[in-house]
């Protein structure tokens, strides 16, 4: 496939230059400007005028206007014309003689008075574009002759050439081209640079001129094309060496020139355009009669024998468009970029930006998406495009409008796949992941919401995991536009999020509450209810929490009650009233026993209310499943065990007031007398248990419960209570007992000893009971006792034992002992001592006792110094 | 005429070089686009542009038809290394770089560097199928015999084994063994007119690799990156024309030489 990188239009028809001549051929051409000079095969010159033309459709042609045609008068073709503008001179070459003629006139230069300004015997001429001379108004000319093995270096003047450098060569040289001081020479057998200021020279590579004609081609600054065997364009720098890849041309080229980026070239029956970016064939047009193809301050003209074209580039937008038109996306790019330098950097990058957008679009209408993105990613592609193209996708409110020219052929998807589902879900599925990478860089500025939106629709008809992530993260789905499309696809737990994202918290709860309740389908959550509780748990408004609590409750009082009681303590969340919960729980008895026990047991809330309200509630129960018939027995026992727990185990309840409601009932006589408990009415609690219930370990229970927190006094008083109800007992139901308290009493003493004054005991105790029952009983009593004894005895010894130490150690303090006797006098009183008692001062001053003892009066800051020593 | 848009200007140039149809198309395909894919005999030459760190390096994939030998000599002009590549089912191609392209690396840069690559490995070596690079370290070469003296050195060409090319399963019988490679690689030298001892070793610089399989082939190109970097080096200090030797920058480029040549 091909670029149409060029156009052939015709310059000079053949009617212009020679009638109905038919034996008139053009042997070479000159373009100067506007200005055309045609050499033919009868040694004419001939000279128009060439005008761009732009039609209104943009085509460019030529109009030809003749000025001038002049004989030259040598009867030989004209084999090379050179314009020498400055000078205003045109160097021919004719019958191997270079002269001057006139630009405007044809007439030919005279030779001036010192010099000549003719060069004979020669075969070819070039003209340095790039002379290091720099003097405008002389023209350095290379020269090859036909007879010494030499190149000759010329300066043309006005009116005279000068010989000014003559370099030999090892073999005949035909074809030449000049650079600075570099010419580059085809000779025989091969291709060499000769720097003909040095006369160092490189040879190129092999080549025989004799079989095929010889290209020398300077191209630019020091870099030639040469015609290389096998049919190859070979480029090569004044060092002799190739810094691009030869290029495939046929083997019978004829003439070469680069119009950048291309290397365009004649054979006898086409035009070849390869490009020098990649080396490869771009375009061939078919050209009859070939014969001359040149370079003119970068105008291609090319010449049949006899007519005149022009080779016109087409403009590289369109030669780029070409070939994305024809999906030859890695050759647009490199055209584009191969272009670069030749494109003002803004302009270059508005247009590389479009093109790797285009490219990224034919890409993407190939399923190629890895490509595609890469190429939009670098193309900076607004997003929207490729949204664009999804139909529905972009919010409705959105003010995007695709670009124009448009970017692609693509009305929409359903065009791009033509039916092909697949491929539509393919497409879709690249743009999920393109967006989701997209989403959170600088690519969406600007159209965060349509991007947001989009993603959200196609999660949604995708049945995409990610659709909660997005609205449950920061994201800027658009809700008027989601609303329905979550409907539609029935995300309803998912619109909920949205709802809840856009703070419209109580349509949230409206939908997912349609949901549990069957009304909506959405299997998202099969825990939807308990995330309902969680969030309105979590709920900052007390509104919404009152409002939707009741459904919660109604459907589960259980789980529903977690509102209430598992709501996180934070401090930017308004506190719920309790007070107000448990009046709004008032309809729900089993969710209020739950929020009471959490505020008395798990919160410990100490506020009387709520602890006799759980007892209230706890003894209602057991009371309703007393009077259920037939009875639950296992259901009551555990409601007991909880009212029990409770009355036990709680000081806050309003006792009087319980025991009023247990007294109606005869079967919660273990209750009540936990009440008399309370009250610190042990006789009766002990009344009721030792005689009404029987049950002496409930009994004995009590005491250790009721005491619990008290002093051993207490405990003590409290168990001898006990034993007391069990005497009594005995002795009052003598007749009809059948001793069982006095059992009791037994155990209860056998038991718990510790507890007990034995000695008050022994006198409690009837005087008929045996040694041998009370044995454990007074046997630890007895040992308790020794024990007591000895205890006491061991630490009086210890005690004194440690008093004869400190007196030692005191003494050996003191170092020497303190005489007193009656010859000393007191310090203080001056009388003798007459007893071994005295006091020391400090420093061992003996003193009478009462001396010292009138002295602490009178001055009673100085009490502390004395030490009262007993020493003789 | 319009400014020409010149290319990124390489660093320095590699040249890969040997008779056609040894594998030099495949084996840079393979290191730049990491796929062994068909390929038509290569006409005049191409090259691709390796960026290697801050350095560009220009490879040039020649063409080993007869018809372009000629061009040989231009590519080789200021190569700072070149790879002699033969195929190892084919022992003619090891010949032909001797008697042929040998001599275009005259215009190769004086301190040039020369790796001897046999190609086509996985034809005749299993541990080449395996289609990954290889990173171990080449196989012993200690029969190598480097203190073989050769009487006549350009005429020294190595005579074909006399055992017959066979077919054993799917293997190709194996035409040149590595020894020979290496032999080659000692007449290089010699050619050159350089010292064996102060050259880099044969083992070093005698690789067998696949193109199809990518056997040793990223090791081959990045082991002659690393050793162009001097020359690299050398090039830019040239073109800052700075009259006075920079005694650091060659010793650094010296040790930097002896450091990658002992991984
Ligand atoms: N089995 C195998 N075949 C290879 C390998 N390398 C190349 N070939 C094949 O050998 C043939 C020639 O490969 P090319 O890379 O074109 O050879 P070349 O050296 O570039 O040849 P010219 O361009 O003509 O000089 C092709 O058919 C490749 O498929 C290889 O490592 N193993
Ligand atoms: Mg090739």
């Amino acid at each position: 496939m091909s670029v149409k990188a060029f156009e052939l239009v015709p310059a000079v028809e053949r009617d212009l230059l020679m009638g109905d001549k038919a034996r008139i051929n053009i042997e070479c051409i000159e373009c100067c400007g506007k200005h055309l000079y045609l050499g033919t095969n009868d040694c004419f010159i001939h000279h128009f005028l060439l005008d761009e033309v732009t039609s209104s459709k943009g085509k460019l042609s030529y109009s030809a206007q003749k000025l001038l045609h002049k004989y030259l008068g040598l009867k030989k073709p004209v084999a090379e014309l050179r314009a020498a503008s400055a000078l205003e001179r045109l160097i021919v070459l004719c019958d191997g003689i270079v002269f001057l003629v006139d630009m405007v006139t044809l007439e030919t230069v005279p030779s001036a008075a010192g010099g000549g300004a003719k060069i004979r015997g020669v075969t070819a001429f070039c003209i340095n574009e790039n002379p290091v001379n720099g003097d405008p108004f002389c023209v350095e000319m290379g020269v090859l002759s036909s007879k010494r093995r030499t190149v000759q270096i010329y300066m043309v003047y006005e009116d005279r050439v000068q010989l000014v450098k003559e370099v030999s060569t090892p073999e005949q040289p035909c074809a030449v081209s000049l650079d600075g001081y570099f010419l580059c020479l085809a000779l025989a057998t091969q291709y060499m640079i000769l720097n003909y200021n040095t006369g160092a020279s490189q040879d190129l590579f092999p080549y025989n001129s004799e079989d095929r004609r010889p290209i020398v081609k300077r191209i630019g600054r020091e870099e030639f094309l040469l015609a290389a065997p096998g049919g190859l364009g070979m480029f090569a720098n004044a060092e002799g060496v190739s810094q691009r890849a030869p290029v495939n041309w046929s083997e019978s080229v004829i003439g070469a020139a680069v119009c950048f980026p291309y290397v365009v070239a004649l054979d006898e029956s086409f035009i070849t355009i390869h490009s020098m970016l990649d080396q490869q064939l771009k375009q061939t047009l078919s050209f009859r009669d070939g014969h001359i193809l040149q370079d003119f301050e970068g105008k291609v003209i090319l010449a049949s024998t006899k007519a005149v074209y022009v080779l016109v580039p087409l403009p590289l937008e369109k030669q780029i468009q070409d070939l994305l038109a024809s999906h030859r996306v890695e050759e647009a790019l490199i055209l584009t970029e191969g272009a670069q330098r030749n494109i003002p950097k803004d302009k270059f990058q508005i247009l590389h930006k479009r093109i790797l957008q285009q490219a990224g679009f034919i890409q993407f209408g190939q399923l190629q998406f890895l490509e595609a993105k890469e190429h939009f990613r670098k193309g900076q592609l607004d997003v929207r495009e490729l949204i664009s193209l999804y139909p529905l996708l972009l919010p409705a409110s959105s003010s995007f409008t695709r670009c124009h020219p448009p970017l692609h052929e693509f009305a929409d998807l359903n065009h791009l796949a033509q039916g092909d589902q697949e491929k539509v879900l393919r497409c879709k599925r690249f743009l999920i992941s393109y967006l989701g990478e997209v989403r959170s860089t600088e690519v969406a500025n600007g159209c965060r919401e349509d991007v947001d939106t989009a993603l959200l629709k196609l999660y949604a008809e995708q049945d995409h995991d990610s659709l909660l992530d997005l609205l449950a993260s920061e994201n800027a789905c658009l809700l008027a536009d989601s609303v329905p499309w979550l409907e539609k696809y029935h995300k309803y737990f998912a619109l909920g999020l949205l709802y809840h994202y856009n703070g419209q918290d109580s349509a949230a709860l409206q939908v997912w509450i349609r949901v549990v309740d069957g009304e909506l389908q959405d299997s998202t959550r099969s825990d939807l209810y308990e995330y309902i509780v969680d969030f309105l748990c979590s709920c900052a408004n007390l509104d919404l929490i009152w409002k939707y609590a009741d459904w919660a409750l109604q459907k589960d009082p259980t789980n529903g009650v977690h509102i209430f009681t598992k709501r996180p303590g934070s401090k930017d969340q308004p506190e719920l009233n309790s007070d107000d919960v448990i009046t709004y729980l008032e309809k729900h008895n089993q969710a209020l026993l739950l929020y009471l026990e959490h505020l008395v047991l798990e919160r410990r809330i100490q506020k009387e209310k709520f602890h006799t309200h759980l007892a209230v509630l706890y003894l209602e129960r057991v009371l309703s499943l007393i009077s259920e018939s037939p009875k639950d027995e296992e259901k009551l026992t555990r409601a007991r065990e909880r009212l029990q727990a409770l009355l036990r185990e709680s000081n806050l309840y309003r006792v009087q007031y319980l025991l009023g409601k247990t007294e109606s009932c005869e079967q919660l006589l273990l209750e009540r007398a936990t009440l008399h408990g309370k009250l610190e009415e042990h006789d009766k609690a002990l009344h009721i248990l030792v005689h009404k219930l029987r049950d002496f370990p409930s009994a004995e229970a009590f005491c250790t419960w009721a005491s619990s927190s008290r002093d051993s006094a207490y405990r003590q008083q409290l168990f001898h209570l006990l034993l007391g109800v069990y005497l009594d007992g005995n002795q009052t139901a003598a007749g009809g007992g059948n001793g069982d308290l006095e059992m009791a009493a037994v155990d209860l003493l056998n038991r718990h000893g510790e507890v007990f004054d034995a000695v008050r005991v022994l006198r409690m105790l009837p005087e008929g009971w045996s040694l041998q029952l009370l044995r454990p009983f007074l046997g630890r009593a007895v040992s308790a006792s020794m024990h007591a004894c000895r205890t006491s005895q061991i630490a009086l010894g210890l005690s004194h034992s440690e008093n004869l130490q400190l007196l030692h150690d005191r003494l050996k303090e003191r170092k020497k002992p303190i005489f007193v006797s009656e010859k000393k006098g007191c310090h203080l009183c001056h009388n003798t001592f007459s007893e071994p008692d005295v006091v020391c001062l400090p420093g061992g001053v003996p003193v009478h006792t009462h001396c010292v003892a009138q002295r602490v009066r009178d001055s009673p800051t100085k009490r502390q110094l004395t030490n009262s020593s007993n020493h003789t | 005429m319009p400014e020409m848009s010149k290319m990124k200007k390489p660093d320095v140039k590699v040249v890969l070089l040997g008779d056609m149809n040894v594998g030099k198309t495949s084996l840079l395909h393979r290191y730049t686009e990491r796929k062994f894919k068909d390929t038509i005999s290569t006409v005049g030459g191409a090259f691709y542009l390796k960026q290697w760190g801050p350095y560009n390096i220009s490879i040039w994939d020649t063409a080993g038809r007869e018809q372009f030998h000629g061009l040989g000599s231009m590519y080789c002009r200021g190569a700072a290394a070149v790879i002699l590549t033969y195929d190892v089912t084919n022992w003619q191609s090891l010949a032909e770089l001797e008697e042929r392209f040998l001599s275009l690396t005259d215009t190769a840069n004086h301190d040039c560097i020369y790796a001897v690559v046999g190609n086509k490995a996985d034809l005749t070596d299993p541990k080449a199928q395996l289609s990954r690079d290889s990173d171990v370290a080449p196989e012993d070469r200690t029969e190598c015999e480097e203190d073989r003296t050769e009487p006549e050195v350009l005429s020294a060409c190595p005579t074909p084994p006399a055992s017959p090319a066979s077919l054993s399963g799917v293997m190709l019988h194996k035409q040149v063994a590595p020894e020979d490679a290496a032999a080659f690689y000692g007449r290089i030298l010699r050619y050159k007119g350089l010292d064996e001892k102060s050259s880099l070793p044969a083992e070093k610089m005698c690789f067998e690799t696949s193109a199809k399989t990518g056997y040793n082939v990223d090791a081959l190109f990045e082991a002659l990156f690393d050793l162009v970097l001097p020359s690299i080096l050398r090039k830019r200090n040239e073109n800052q024309e700075s009259p006075t030797v920079d005694l650091e920058e060659c010793r650094g480029t010296s040790s930097k030489r002896s450091r990658t040549s002992c991984c």
